[in-house]
């Protein structure tokens, strides 16, 4: 579904991203790992769009989405989440998740009809699945730091993807609020059938969930393969206890 | 097109060094708007207020002084340290206080401040038209490749490079200037070294503000001083600073030798839609490079 | 809109209708200036407070909006209503125009370059003393009887105002308006879930001038003269101060600092000449006590609820001006 081929990305001297390669096949459950500064965070921006590479290609569904922006990249099926809370902190978390979907049914443009009934069910559906209903009409800016994580993929979610490209979805959360996200990442995967990249620091998480695991360090991809695989490679053990020293 | 068949080579040289002084001028006053702005990250809107009380304090100390080159040294020394101690009054007592909030709140303050400063003028000097005497040895004319320029504007373009040099100097070479540019590009860093960032922000807009009274005493002896003459620096210095990079100081004098220098030949070629000129300049760079031609710091 | 809040509106309405029939001539002339101020203030309130650009420059559409008006009657010979509709037109235009530049760039940039480009337009008008009669203005435009008398001129702005007022509330409540509200927020978030951030912000801009350029028109009818402090860059500041001191997230806010700032001018003006000096502090003092403008202080006041309803709640206040 998603193929990144051979990705590469400097900021001045910076290789950030330097040769990265990755898979991700319909209906799975993907994870890159890495250590810090590996490179993972921008890989999704040049996904998403959010940055251009500088070499290399980006297909998804046989299309090249290389270096389009990040609206059209939307457009196309990609929805992400991003590591810092990044939503609509004056307005209230049902309209939040309005906003994506009226976007998604391309009516951010209607002018004279109320915001307020239009795509109601497919809001408070979306709402539901991600289990904030109860708070829609809070003001976004006052949820405690998990909702808002919750938030974040319910925002995300409102575009109907078919890839969903969470970047660090549990970062900051506690033990329960970690278990409840990734319950509904696993869910959304089994239930809805939706593709998922995401990438995360907590290593029992990634090897719970994910199919398969890419791993990056230095902003190169070492090996993308079952988590089996990836547990076994000494290449990848090398780099993470590397990566300890320093 | 009235006055474009009397266009000589010697009337091209005499515009290009009246507005090469012009542009001289133009840099001290955006210098300092540009060293807020890279710092504070405020465009401060009073800037035009404080050059206007510039040019005012040195009609003050001239006469204070008994005009002549005493009076004029006087008011070039004098009159750019009240304006300083008046923003550092402002500052210390203010707007030293808004830095947590939000940006728009700074940049609101500097309106109030102008409106404030702008009033205080009218109170203190009124509304009469003042003029400031050069003294003798920069009065009269020079003859400079067969066009007579100005004494007055000569000394313009040695004290323009002058205070270049010295800011750059000082931003350079002095730690002080070195911590300003620091927290111009990263306010935590800076913070974290245990650098007190609220002094840093006093010091820069302090300085900046000199520099706007530096300018306005400068200009005093070639213009006539009143009301008024706020505004127009202030825009244009906020356009010379946009052309520029918001916060280079290169930016800052290549954009004031543009906009001078066109403004000059405006006034050569179409007497008429002289201001019209440098405004144009100024779109077609934008639209060219939105951000400046120079690299913005921040 | 809420049961209260549609009786509130309906009583005011109500009695501002009653003003021409009860106060003097000079009352009536001001409450029709503060009606034109209003509805400029809550055009650009559209792209400041709900829209988040810096739309530095706005008084520049309200006197293109002026100029054209007076212009096409007195230099064209239009007949008035022609010249009304096509003024606003014209703002529009230059809106796009002058917009479709500035949505390039964020902040502090779209700001300056705004106000580049519109000082380029008060420059021309400025000089170009055969068409505008540059600083004098032009003077003395034939307005219809129907709405020439104070009366009958505040009336006509006022109906205009109420319109655009209707309009305008429409369309922040529309899927428009809403997502409007979320690009102030986070516009990088916008992208990503698939909004074409610059055509949407371009599309308020061009929403805003439009009635900038109303008011502009409306202008001309109470004063029957243009002159080029329309286009000045301080008018456009100020319009800007109406925005924030009313409460610049909330819907009314602005007509309310329009309000303010008129009657303060006016009524400040009578008694001192320094009206400018009491006008900076009571900024000031607003700055540091009241940051969300007299009406969001207000609306807090009144309970969370209705401030919720309005998108307005001080938790967001750190996170917008990113």
């Amino acid at each position: 579904m998603l193929a990144v081929q051979d990705v590469h990305k400097s900021f001045g001297d910076f290789k950030a991203v330097n040769g990265a390669t990755l898979q991700v096949e319909k209906g799975r459950i993907v994870a890159v790992i890495g250590p810090n500064g590996a490179g993972k965070t921008t890989l999704f921006n040049l996904i998403c769009g959010q940055l251009s590479p500088d070499k290399g290609r980006i297909i998804f569904d046989g299309q090249d989405i290389t270096a389009l922006p990040p609206h059209k990249v939307c457009r196309r099926g990609v929805a992400r989440s991003f590591q810092i809370a990044n939503i609509f902190p004056r307005l209230t978390v049902f309209k939040n998740v309005q906003v994506s979907v009226l976007s998604q049914h391309q009516k951010s443009g209607v002018l004279f009809k109320p915001a307020d009934q239009l795509l109601i069910d497919e809001t408070e559906k979306i709402l539901d699945r991600v289990g904030l209903l109860d708070k829609a009409q809070v003001i976004a800016g006052s949820l405690s730091h998990g909702d808002l994580r919750i938030l974040e993929i319910a925002i995300a979610l409102g575009g109907s993807p078919r890839l969903l490209v969470l970047d660090e979805p549990t970062a900051g959360m506690s033990p329960d609020e970690t278990k409840r996200t990734m319950g509904l990442v696993k869910d959304l995967s089994q239930k809805e059938g939706l593709t998922i990249l995401f990438c995360e620091h907590d290593m029992d998480i990634v090897f719970n969930v994910a199919h398969s695991i890419m791993v990056m360090h230095h902003g190169r991809t070492l090996i993308q393969s079952s988590p089996e695989e990836v547990r076994k490679n000494k290449e990848v053990q090398e780099a993470y206890l590397g990566a300890e020293d320093a | 097109m009235d006055g474009a068949q009397g266009i000589t080579l010697a009337a091209v040289g005499s515009h290009f060094f009246v507005g090469l002084s012009r542009a001289m001028i133009l840099f001290i006053v955006t210098s300092g708007l540009s060293f807020v702005l890279g710092i504070l990250r405020v465009p401060n809107i009073a800037h035009g207020s404080l050059y206007m009380i510039g040019a005012f304090c040195a009609y003050t100390f001239n006469k204070l002084f008994g005009g002549g080159t005493m009076g004029f040294l006087a008011a070039l020394l004098l009159a750019p340290l009240v304006v300083a101690l008046v923003s550092l009054i402002a500052e210390r007592a203010l707007f030293c206080r808004l830095y947590e909030r939000e940006h728009l709140m700074l940049l609101l303050f500097t309106f109030a401040l102008m409106l404030i400063l702008d009033d205080l003028v009218k109170m203190i000097w009124g509304a009469d038209y003042r003029s400031v005497m050069a003294p003798e040895f920069l009065r009269g004319s020079v003859n400079l490749f067969g066009s007579s320029f100005p004494r007055y504007n000569l000394f313009l373009l040695v004290v323009g490079p002058l205070v270049a040099v010295a800011l750059w100097l000082f931003t350079n070479k002095t730690k002080m200037g070195k911590i300003a540019r620091a927290a111009a590009v990263d306010r935590e860093m800076v913070g974290a070294v245990g650098i007190n960032v609220s002094w840093v922000f006093a010091f820069a807009f302090v300085l900046g503000c000199y520099l706007a009274g530096l300018g306005g005493a400068l200009v005093a002896p070639t213009i006539s001083i009143t009301l008024g003459m706020d505004h127009d620096i202030v825009i244009e210095a906020f356009l010379i600073v946009t052309i520029g990079g918001l916060g280079n100081m290169a930016g800052a004098m290549v954009g004031s030798l543009i906009f001078g220098i066109t403004q000059s030949f405006g006034v050569l070629f179409w007497p008429q839609f002289a201001i019209v000129f440098p405004y144009l300049a100024v779109v077609i760079i934008l639209i060219i490079r939105p951000t400046g031609l120079l690299k913005s710091v921040w | 809109m809420k049961k209260i809040e549609f009786k509130i509106t309906l009583i005011l309405i109500a009695l501002l209708s009653l003003i021409p029939l009860v106060l003097p001539r000079f009352y009536i002339y001001i409450t029709a200036t503060i009606f034109v101020t209003a509805l400029l203030a809550m055009s650009l309130n559209l792209v400041v407070g709900h829209g988040g650009l810096y739309q530095f420059h706005h008084g520049v559409f309200y006197g293109v909006g002026a100029y054209v008006t007076a212009l096409l009657i007195l230099k064209a010979g239009m007949p008035f209503w022609a010249a009304f509709i096509l003024a606003p037109i014209a703002s529009t235009v230059t809106g796009f125009l002058i917009g479709w530049f500035c949505v390039r760039l964020s902040k502090l940039y779209y700001g300056m370059l705004q106000i580049s480009l519109g000082s380029l337009i008060w420059a021309i008008a400025f000089r170009w003393y055969s068409l505008t009669g540059g600083d004098d203005g032009l003077h003395g435009v034939t307005i219809p009887d129907l709405i020439s008398s104070t009366r009958n001129a505040y009336y006509f702005t006022f109906i205009v105002l109420l319109a655009s007022l209707w309009i305008l509330y429409a369309i922040l409540r529309s899927p428009f308006g809403t997502t409007l509200q979320a690009l102030r927020d986070n516009p990088e978030r916008c992208e990503a879930i698939g909004i074409n951030v610059r055509r949407h912000q371009l599309a308020a801009v061009v929403i805003a001038t439009f009635f900038a350029g109303v008011a502009g028109a409306l202008f001309v009818v109470i004063e029957q003269s243009v002159f080029p402090d329309l286009l000045f860059w301080v008018l456009s500041l100020e319009v800007f101060i109406m925005c924030l001191l009313g409460g610049w997230f909330t819907f009314a806010g602005p007509i309310l600092g329009a309000a303010i700032m008129v009657s303060l001018r006016t009524f400040v003006g009578t008694y001192t000449e320094y009206w400018t000096l009491v006008l900076g502090i009571i900024l000031i003092l607003l700055i540091f006590f009241l940051p969300e403008g007299v009406m969001g202080f207000f609306l807090e006041r009144l309970g969370k609820p209705r401030s919720r309803q309005n998108g307005n709640d001080k938790a967001g206040a750190s996170v917008g001006s990113r």
